[in-house]
């Protein structure tokens, strides 16, 4: 009895494991960072792509945009690429320096990846040398966030589109003034205002080539330097101490939602995470970035992330398949619902228009005045840029300027140094 | 001190005489004496035990370290430091620079000057007020007085949870501006200070959490303070010894081996300390609390320059021998042994 | 302070004293009690802060901070918590927590008791010479090997996998060998010579005569182990790159990630649990722990 038992159990094991070994899944990974909320609809969004195609399993692994780079750098590192990565305008160019991405060229060529209703210029951004690296999951365009309703109650008026950083302070003091709250958040260090002040002046935050920075007059920098410390003395933005301790929130947590600041500094993707953090009732408006006295429109159409092949898949074709899926099928992108940007497809901008809830409604629109207006892409980041802002912008320029241990006069000496000599290396 | 006398031991292997109490153990410090010292024990060991020499017995026991050793620590330290004199930036090509790293290190590396001096500080703040916390409090617990376990027990409970991510990050929600310690700080009526935004203050919150967690110390203290004879209390009291002069004179000394043996362990991890930094101030403000290892993750792991990584590394390795090795050598003119009063 | 004193053996102006002296070390008494506990009270706040903030609301975990008792019970903070993020909840956090710091303390324990063994009991060539180098390893920071360890295990494919994780521990751990050293020193060699008279070999001598003996630095070995591995933090986070596989350790540092909380009260609730293991065993093995350490320091 007790051997056919055990025999009937060996025949079944065989069986089953048999059947498993003949499935067989194909199976692709796919990386990516960001917020909870991002998490749950791009991995529902994978489900959807493993519904549609039996038999491929998309194993992915996310994390915080801090964590991310460390992740996939090591990864990089021993050869073990996921097949699709989520690829940021920081760090594209240096990997494709490096040969670690697949250009896509080929896969539009051939249709695997639809791209008849993006635009041009929409592409352009993943564009290196020619060749597509990564395409662009939604636009993105810095916006000031201004909360309408204190506004109101400070006795103020919106500003016009081309207002200027002038204008700018006096609304800032003046709103200290009479609400006592503070005008913006700590977000005005930010080094993306940095590379937008000169791109109103022409310039760019590095030049053509990634070989130095991309402007010779540092006074426009040291003049809004000295902004920020004058709008710190006056209590009318947080001092350094607390904006260090504010270093770390997320959208959600912006002064603005809590009606601490009148105005938010914000990529106009996370518009909406702001907005129904704050409240649904609430009364927002999007404003361009402040100008230089003189200078042009300092907003560009920032593609905000892209998805990328890195060069280690050994199925790329899939993963082609997955990138046309994610930025063309309908009901995928009702599910992403423009939490990536806007997308760039135009067929799918047209299907979710009707659904847009009232914050998107208006980062859509806010999207359109920006293309109309603003200034061309701008290129990618050189390689070694991420090092220039995490071991010199930061630590060695805004902080030690803005915690009064140098003058930024001092500042912007330090900043073009160690950037050029940072930057050199891609002669 | 005879290791072949006839005694019993306790469970935890200590030897204990007639009178129930355990005897001075013999203190050995590191390489150099223990060196002489052990070599003195083993022949009257192995001369004592079975041993011939059984070299494969041997090596077959160790095989499992030796073996370890070699995969998990030569070879990667054998690369680390062919790294170090490379470009290597885990991406792509590299090339071999010499000594560049190193130049550059040292000369035109800002940042780095700012981590080995915030190290130092951490190092030099941290140590020593734990240490004396550690003994201050040990002192306090060798009595025979009811309940010395539970305190005993209350003391060692945030070393036990020290290191983990968890208090880690209830660490930065209690110094943070709306957290207990600016709400305690109001109440009392003084202003509030952002703890981890202010570079005076930022390290601070490193040390007192090194600080909260002297229960190791305090343990060795402990049974270092229960091993001085009670005798030469009691004659010294007989001579009139005031409470402070016991101290100076009786226990101060004797447990200067322990207060070595301490000193050099935290000083060692006080040097490697990482999480705490990371997940408490992440570096900032200013590079105050951009402490040696974290500085080091941050160029090998988020601007990727592995080769500069290792040197960084490698330097680290070495300031911690050459303090050790000034430890050890200057541990001869205050350390105090009894094995040396003969 | 000492045994009390039979009093009527004193005169009546020794039995003053004798009063004055009992009165002084009450007051004493009193004051040491009073002073170390309170400073302990002081040392457990922090914890004390930590379990009490798990069972607040979210509205009153900042605005009601210093209070250790909290208004409303949340139980639910635990449940919210436990679901974790991104569909996973903490249930496979423990398990791999479990899996790294239960595999880690096999193995390394085991390792530890037979090097040390060799290193205490065995003459061999090279002896001093590789127990030298055994303590040099102490200095080195694991940053220095982690990059090529770390290429060393991508290239063999162990990413995502313990294997990186719980194979280096078969080298054992410096500080439990030399524990166990220390331990096996305090044997005494009576019982040796008898089994070697009685013709056992250096195995027969490990596995028979001393294993057995070595049980409480074991059991101490095996606590400490189990605490560093559970609480690990930069292994797991580079080796375990799926957020499925992440440990306890790792998957706190994401949920509890500024930019992203909304439930503090869960993440504290969470970051309380965490800690429990930790305490299960402080409290059932106190004194292995005590003792642990007080030998490691002597010695």
């Amino acid at each position: 009895m007790k051997v056919w038992r055990g025999l009937t159990l060996a025949l079944i094991a065989c069986l089953v494991l048999g059947v498993a070994a003949a499935q067989d899944p194909t199976t692709m990974r796919i990386t990516w960072w960001g917020s909870q909320d991002r998490h749950d609809r791009t991995i529902e969004v994978i489900s959807l792509f493993e519904a549609a195609n039996p038999g491929l399993s998309v194993e992915y692994e996310f994390s915080s945009w801090g964590d991310y780079w460390t992740r996939v750098n090591t990864q990089a590192a021993g050869g073990q690429m996921a097949c699709i990565m989520q690829h940021d305008y920081r760090y594209l160019g240096e990997w494709q320096s490096r040969g670690l991405l697949l250009p896509l060229d080929e896969f539009v060529a051939s249709g695997v990846i639809d791209t008849s209703n993006i635009a041009p210029s929409q592409l352009a951004g993943g564009e290196l040398g020619g060749q597509l690296y990564g395409i662009n999951l939604g636009s993105n365009s810095q916006a000031f966030m201004v909360d309408l309703d204190l506004l109101a109650q400070a006795g103020l008026e919106l500003p016009a589109n081309d207002w200027t950083w002038a204008d700018f302070e006096e609304m800032a003091l003046a709103i200290h003034d009479r609400l006592g709250v503070w005008a913006i958040g700590a977000t005005l260090p930010d080094e993306a205002l940095w590379k937008s002040l000169y791109l109103g002046l022409g310039g760019w935050g590095s030049n053509v080539e990634g070989t130095a920075l991309g402007y010779d007059d540092d006074q426009p920098l040291i003049d809004y330097f000295n902004m920020i410390m004058r709008l710190q003395d006056a209590g009318a933005i947080p001092n350094q101490q607390e904006a260090t301790e504010m270093a770390d929130l997320g959208p959600e947590q912006a002064p603005i939602v809590t009606q601490r600041a009148v105005m938010d500094y914000r990529w106009s993707n996370q518009v909406v995470a702001v907005w129904s953090a704050a409240g649904e009732d609430r009364n927002f408006a999007l404003l361009p970035l402040p100008r230089v006295d003189g200078g042009a429109w300092a907003d560009y159409m920032k593609p905000s992330l892209f998805l990328s092949n890195p060069s280690q898949c050994d199925q790329p074709e899939l993963a082609a398949q997955f990138i046309d899926f994610f930025v063309n099928d309908l009901e995928a992108n009702d599910v992403l619902f423009a939490e990536r940007g806007v997308p760039v497809t135009t067929a799918v901008v047209d299907h979710l228009r009707p659904n847009l809830e009232r914050a998107q409604a208006v980062m859509f629109d806010f999207l359109n005045l920006a293309a109309a207006d603003a200034s061309p892409v701008p290129p990618a980041d050189p390689p070694g840029w991420g090092d220039v802002l995490n071991n010199v912008y930061d630590p060695l320029f805004a902080d030690r300027v803005l915690y009064r241990q140098i003058t930024p006069e001092q500042g912007v000496v330090i900043l073009r140094e160690e950037a050029n000599d940072i930057l050199s290396a891609n002669e | 001190m005879d290791h072949t006398d006839p005694v019993t031991t306790d469970l935890a292997g200590r030897r204990v005489d007639a009178a129930g109490e355990t005897t001075a153990a013999r203190v050995t410090d590191g390489t150099r004496l223990a060196g002489r010292a052990r070599r003195r024990d083993r022949a009257r060991e192995d001369g004592a035990s079975a041993g011939r020499r059984n070299d494969l017995a041997g090596y077959l026991f160790i095989s499992p370290w030796l073996v370890g050793f070699f995969l998990f620590g030569l070879i990667p330290m054998g690369i680390s430091l062919f790294l170090a004199f490379t470009d290597y930036d885990i991406l792509g090509d590299w090339s071999w620079i010499g000594l560049d790293n190193f130049e550059r290190m040292f000369t035109r590396d800002i940042r780095f000057r700012s981590s080995v001096i915030a190290t130092f500080r951490y190092v030099a703040l941290s140590v020593p007020l734990r240490l004396l916390f550690a003994l201050a409090i040990a002192m306090l617990l060798n009595t025979r007085r009811r309940g010395v376990y539970w305190y005993r027990a209350a003391y060692y409970i945030p070393s036990v949870l020290g290191a983990s991510v968890a208090v880690a990050i209830m660490w930065r929600q209690l110094f943070g501006s709306q957290g207990v310690i600016n709400a305690v700080t109001a109440m009392l009526g003084l202003p509030r200070t952002s703890w981890l935004g202010n570079p005076d203050t930022a390290i601070w919150t490193l040390v007192i959490l090194a600080l909260w967690q002297f229960g190791s110390p305090m343990l060795i203290f402990l049974a270092g303070l229960r091993q001085i004879p009670r005798e030469l209390y009691e004659a010294s009291e007989i001579d009139g010894a005031s409470y402070w002069s016991q101290f100076l004179r009786i226990t101060l000394p004797l447990l200067t081996p322990i207060i070595f043996f301490n000193l050099i362990m935290q000083t060692i991890s006080g040097f490697k300390v990482f999480t705490q930094a990371f997940l408490i101030t992440g570096g900032a403000p200013l590079d105050t609390t951009l402490f040696y290892s974290l500085y080091l993750y941050q160029r090998a792991f988020e601007s990727f320059q592995m080769g500069y990584a290792a040197a960084v590394a490698w330097v680290l390795l070495a300031i911690i021998a050459v303090l050790t090795f000034f430890s050890f050598r200057l541990s001869s003119y205050w350390v105090f042994y009894e094995t040396d009063v003969k | 302070m000492r045994a009390s004193v039979n009093r009527s053996l004193l005169d009546g102006a020794d039995q003053v004293l004798h009063r004055r002296r009992q009165r002084r070390s009450t007051a004493r008494a009193v004051l040491y009690h009073v002073g170390v506990g309170l400073f302990g009270l002081l040392m457990l706040y922090p914890v004390m802060w930590l379990f009490a903030s798990a069972l607040k609301g979210p509205g009153e975990v900042w605005t009601n901070v210093t209070s250790l008792i909290p208004q409303a019970w949340r139980w639910e903070n635990f449940s919210d918590g436990w679901r974790g993020f991104g569909g996973i909840t903490f249930a496979t956090f423990y398990k791999n927590s479990f899996i790294y710091a239960g595999g880690a303390t096999l193995i390394s324990v085991t390792a530890s008791a037979f090097v040390a063994y060799g290193f205490a009991r065995v003459r061999f060539r090279g002896k001093a010479f590789w127990f030298a180098v055994m303590m040099l390893t102490i200095m080195l920071p694991e940053q220095v090997l982690l990059i090529p360890q770390y290429i060393i295990f991508a290239r063999l494919g162990w990413l995502n996998t313990f294997y990186p994780l719980l194979l280096p521990h078969m080298a054992g751990s410096v500080f439990f060998i030399l524990l166990i050293v220390q331990f096996i020193r305090g044997i005494p060699r009576e019982l040796d010579e008898a089994a070697v008279i009685d013709g056992a070999n250096q195995f027969a001598l490990f596995g028979r005569v001393i294993l057995p003996q070595l049980t409480p630095a074991l059991i101490t070995a095996a606590i400490f182990s189990f605490y560093w591995t559970w609480e690990d933090f930069l292994q797991p986070l580079i080796y375990l790159t799926d957020p499925r596989m992440y440990t306890v350790s790792v998957a706190l540092r994401s949920f509890a990630d500024p930019g992203g909380v909304t439930n503090w009260g869960a993440v504290f609730a969470m970051l309380a649990l965490s800690l429990v293991p930790v305490f299960v065993i402080f409290v059932f093995f106190q004194r292995y722990i005590v003792d642990g350490i007080a030998t490691s320091g002597l010695k």
